[in-house]
């Protein structure tokens, strides 16, 4: 059995049993080669449900957003590594109750990434997708070629050092993942580290530099749930509302350290982005740096304390002690 | 008609006098509006922007004005006339939405209305070049608006790309003058006039069926409490993607900077779509759900701005579909509440 | 900046008056009653402000402002002499000409009473215009009743019916104890050919309208004012919204008529 079909079948028996009131997972989108989150209540729905690579979205927001709407309710949902890493990491900061949510880990190989699809396909709309297994079947308007699968997928996929689910009470399918994900992880910011600082200047201002300041990064990103961004604060002012470098940068900076050892680099920040900056640029040194320097990663156990929250004698404290 | 190999004097001609914008294929792959001066990284083949033009007289951050010691200095931009090429009738036409609220364009008949300097001082004097599509994506629905791949309005030049040649037909006097000025252009002939009906043809044939938005202003407000509402709006995680990506969407916020007695006011993009939105001092948040913003959204733009305006506030560029993280689709939305009660068809 | 008097022992509210610098500002400056301004203290933001005083009394445009933000904290600490910014008049006004030949009643709570102290004294001015005025005003306590020294003046008239009320009873307090809504039940006037104005906060006017329909107002003679998060003040930037209506320029004042129109509660 695929494992879309045991996903089905799980979902159906989850509502039908009772043991939960709403299950959370992807359908078909309206659009080609996209999957969209759908909310069941109905057994008889959990048909609708699919599992493939365009299954980007991370579930886990939903938990963090608009909070009234989960109330008392039991979910059960269908998760990839990075989103069961935030709801893990949800979990540990209380914003979720673990005996209210029944998770479902799934075999994730990575998504695609619309834009690289694009690239992919030389500009071209594409209206078909097949996953061939190494490589990827585009075909639209007057054209069909092939791509190899990594051409498509989001680079937080490429990077990706968790691909299968932390924590879950049910594991579909065999392990997923590719080979060399966690070297590219380390290769990306080792690479960025070893720009000189006025190289590494302007990586980061022609990168940051396409900022629109919509704030969908942070309004997708399971960890940002603040009622009051520090963006929004006005009274002290922290932060200028321009496009200009110096506000856009002090933004992106701050809001890396606010996630700092919470960020799962699912991605979600740089696919939702309209202004197509490759925002785990940051993040990703963030989260190698925080690995280094505490030895944990963020959302990998429920019992464990937030990296951030926790002090331990024996941390480096280098720029302390001199 | 234009020459395919005299498109970068063109170019270059035009921006001796203008400020020339135009979309423009990057080497990541982006395709966005960019300045131009030569013919480098035009493309003609892709239809939609990611992000839409609104920003070249509609910027996303602009200094209304700046005061010191000194006094007050109105931000008011005295900039070069504008002119864009490219344009497709979805963003011409959002345009002209757009003059409707800032502009001259007369808003409520017999009422005056403020009209925004700032919006006026570079969109009144902007020479659009609009291009016909060749190429409509599945996401494209200008045709539910009255529009279609060769629609005009908003264009002061219509330009067909018929591959070694560019047709260009003027659409406003503005147009026409300044198409008399360029010596590199030659008489069209009846064959280039039929190519260029063809590829229109062509295209028209390419778009889905309308549907029809008929009545639908006026029998939103009675659905404002249909409980279709929530699983409309279930998905939505309001990152305001879709406001920022759209064409007509224009709720700005305006801030104001400073220190030690120098400072300025700024007007910046903002979105319905934030919780923060409509927060008001006291706490109290009109629009404190997602399911609230999302309904207003819809409201606003096929209903309210109906109301004020006459117009939808929408031209079916399809931009919002595309961007949206988690796939919201605003002609599924449309449908669903536009036809007999059955969304769970849809 | 010509006068500043704190109204509350808490601090919160302050009345400003304010005097144009430039003479011909003023000339060119008329409003009626139920218009605001946005005020701006530059380099921290702009708010706006319901007028409390009337155009009848000239010199000055009074406001009472409530601290609760970075703007408003700004105002509070500015001194006679101090220089603001202003735009307006802007939104539309108390229709004082359906009122003419006819009663109103004016309902108010708290610290909204502002623009209807605009429109008192308006009324006040062309007293013989109007039937009977009366006038309903409640807070909290005392001490955040606005406007005292000139309350104690209209409870002397005696073409006016003043009743002011406070929620619970107080040391020293002679006036009613009551809610709003239930002094108007028993102390509204006739709905017969009156209008009634009603400001307050939320809770109070959600209790006073059904109070008034119940007595036999009308919906088309029942005016309130409101109020949303507001930045340009002229139905630009689509913040302010109720349904189609923007509160900066189709209201802030509204007929309940429109209101029960209008798809979108308040």
């Amino acid at each position: 059995m695929s494992v879309e079909m045991e996903l089905r079948a799980a979902a159906c028996r989850l509502l039908e049993e009772g043991t939960v009131d709403l299950f959370i997972g992807w359908e078909r989108g309206s659009l080609p080669a996209s999957a969209v989150p759908v909310f069941i209540t109905d057994p008889a729905d959990a048909d609708r449900l699919v599992f493939d690579i365009t299954c980007g979205t991370n579930p886990a927001v939903y938990f963090t957003k608009d909070h009234r709407q989960f109330d008392g309710k039991r979910v059960g949902l269908a998760l990839k590594g990075c989103d069961s890493r935030a709801m893990v990491q949800n979990i540990m900061e209380k914003q979720v109750e673990r005996e209210k949510v029944v998770m479902i880990g799934v075999p994730c190989r990575g998504v695609l990434d619309r834009r690289r699809v694009a690239l992919a396909a030389d500009g071209r709309e594409v209206l078909e997708l097949s996953d061939l297994g190494d490589a990827v079947r585009l075909s639209g308007r007057g054209f069909d070629v092939e791509a190899p699968r990594e051409a498509i997928l989001a680079d937080s996929c490429l990077a990706c050092a968790h691909p299968d689910a932390s924590v879950a009470d049910l594991f579909l399918g065999a392990p997923g993942g590719m080979e060399d994900a966690g070297e590219r992880r380390l290769r990306r910011v080792r690479e960025y580290e070893a720009l000189s600082p006025a190289e590494r200047w302007e990586r980061t201002v022609l990168e940051y530099g396409k900022c629109i300041r919509c704030y969908a990064c942070r309004n997708v990103c399971p960890s940002c749930y603040c009622e009051v961004c520090f963006v929004d604060q006005n009274d002290p002012r922290w932060i200028g509302g321009t496009c200009e470098i110096t506000d856009t940068l002090i933004f992106h900076l701050i809001r890396n350290l606010h996630v700092a050892g919470r960020c799962v680099e699912c991605g979600a920040c740089a696919r939702a982005c309209p202004a197509g900056v490759d925002l785990l640029l940051l993040n990703r040194k963030v989260a190698i740096e925080v690995l280094e320097r505490f030895g944990e990663e963020a959302g990998m156990e429920i019992g464990a304390k937030p990296i951030m929250a926790d002090f331990r004698e024996d941390e480096k404290q280098e720029f302390i002690m001199g | 008609m234009l020459d395919r190999t005299a498109l970068g004097r063109f170019i270059s001609v035009l921006a001796g006098s203008y400020d020339v914008h135009a979309p423009v294929t990057a080497c990541d792959g982006s395709f966005e509006y960019a300045p131009v001066r030569t013919a480098e990284g035009l493309d003609g083949t892709r239809t939609v922007t990611g992000l839409s033009p609104k920003g070249i007289f509609f910027p996303k951050d602009e200094v209304l004005f700046q005061y010191d010691g000194d006094g007050i200095r109105s931000g008011e931009a005295s900039c070069r006339p504008i002119a864009v090429w490219g344009m497709r009738g979805c963003d011409a036409r959002s345009l002209a939405l757009l003059d409707r609220v800032f502009g001259s364009a007369v808003q409520k008949p017999g009422e005056e209305r403020f009209q925004d300097p700032y919006w006026k001082a570079r969109y009144d004097g902007a020479v659009i070049f609009g291009a016909v599509c060749v190429k409509p994506l599945s996401t494209c629905f200008c045709n539910w608006f009255g529009g279609s791949p060769s629609s005009t309005e908003g264009m002061d030049v219509q330009v067909t790309d018929l591959g070694d040649a560019f047709l260009l037909a003027p659409v406003t006097p503005e147009g026409e003058e300044l198409l008399g000025r360029m010596d590199m252009l030659t008489q069209a002939a009846d064959t280039d006039l039929d190519a260029s009906r063809e590829v229109a043809h062509r295209a028209g044939a390419m778009m889905s069926p309308p549907f029809s938005l008929e009545g639908l202003d006026r029998r939103l407000p009675e659905l404002f409490h249909d409980p279709a509402w929530a699983g409309i709006a279930a998905p939505c995680v309001n990152c305001g993607a879709c406001t920022f990506a759209c064409p007509t969407c224009h709720c700005f916020d305006v801030q104001d900077e400073g220190r030690n007695g120098r400072g300025r006011r700024l007007r910046v993009w903002d979105s319905c779509m934030f919780s923060s939105f409509t927060l008001e001092a006291s706490g109290h948040n009109p629009r404190a759900r997602s399911l609230e913003r999302v309904r207003q959204r819809v409201m606003h733009k096929f209903s309210y701005f109906p109301a004020n305006y006459g117009e939808r506030l929408c031209t079916g560029c399809g931009r919002c579909v595309a961007v949206c993280p988690v796939g919201f689709d605003i002609r599924k939305v449309l449908r669903g509440l536009g036809a007999p009660r059955d969304l769970k068809k849809d | 900046m010509s006068r500043v008097v704190a109204e509350d022992p808490g601090r919160f509210l302050r009345t400003f008056d304010l005097v144009f610098e430039d003479p011909a500002d003023r000339a060119g400056f008329t409003y009626l009653p139920g218009q605001f301004c946005e005020i701006s203290i530059l380099g921290k933001g702009e708010s706006p402000f319901g007028i409390a005083s009337s155009p009848t009394e000239d010199g000055h445009l009074r406001f009472t402002v409530n601290r609760t933000g970075s703007v408003t904290e700004e105002i509070h600490a500015l001194r006679e002499g101090d220089i603001v910014g202003m735009r307006g008049p802007m939104g539309n006004w108390y229709p004082v000409d359906l009122f003419r030949g006819g009663g109103v009643v004016i309902i108010g709570g708290g610290f909204a009473f502002t623009t209807l102290r605009s429109l008192l004294v308006y009324l006040l001015a062309h007293r013989s215009e109007y039937r009977d005025i009366t006038v309903i005003y409640g807070a909290r306590s005392p001490e955040l009743l606005l406007y005292r020294d000139e309350l104690a003046a209209w409870a002397a008239r005696d073409d006016l019916a003043l009743h002011l009320t406070i929620d619970r009873p107080v040391d020293g307090w002679d006036g009613l104890t009551g809610f709003v809504p239930s002094v108007t039940k028993s102390l509204a006037p006739s709905p017969a050919d009156t209008h009634a104005v009603v400001c307050g906060p939320p809770v109070m006017i959600k209790f006073t309208l059904p109070v008034l329909t119940e007595l036999g107002f009308p919906d088309e003679r029942i005016f309130t004012s409101l109020e949303r998060r507001m930045k340009c003040g002229i139905g630009k930037c689509g913040r302010c919204n109720i349904g189609p209506k923007y509160v900066c320029i189709d209201g802030p004042v509204f007929s309940m008529s429109e209101l029960r129109e209008n798809p979108e509660p308040v």
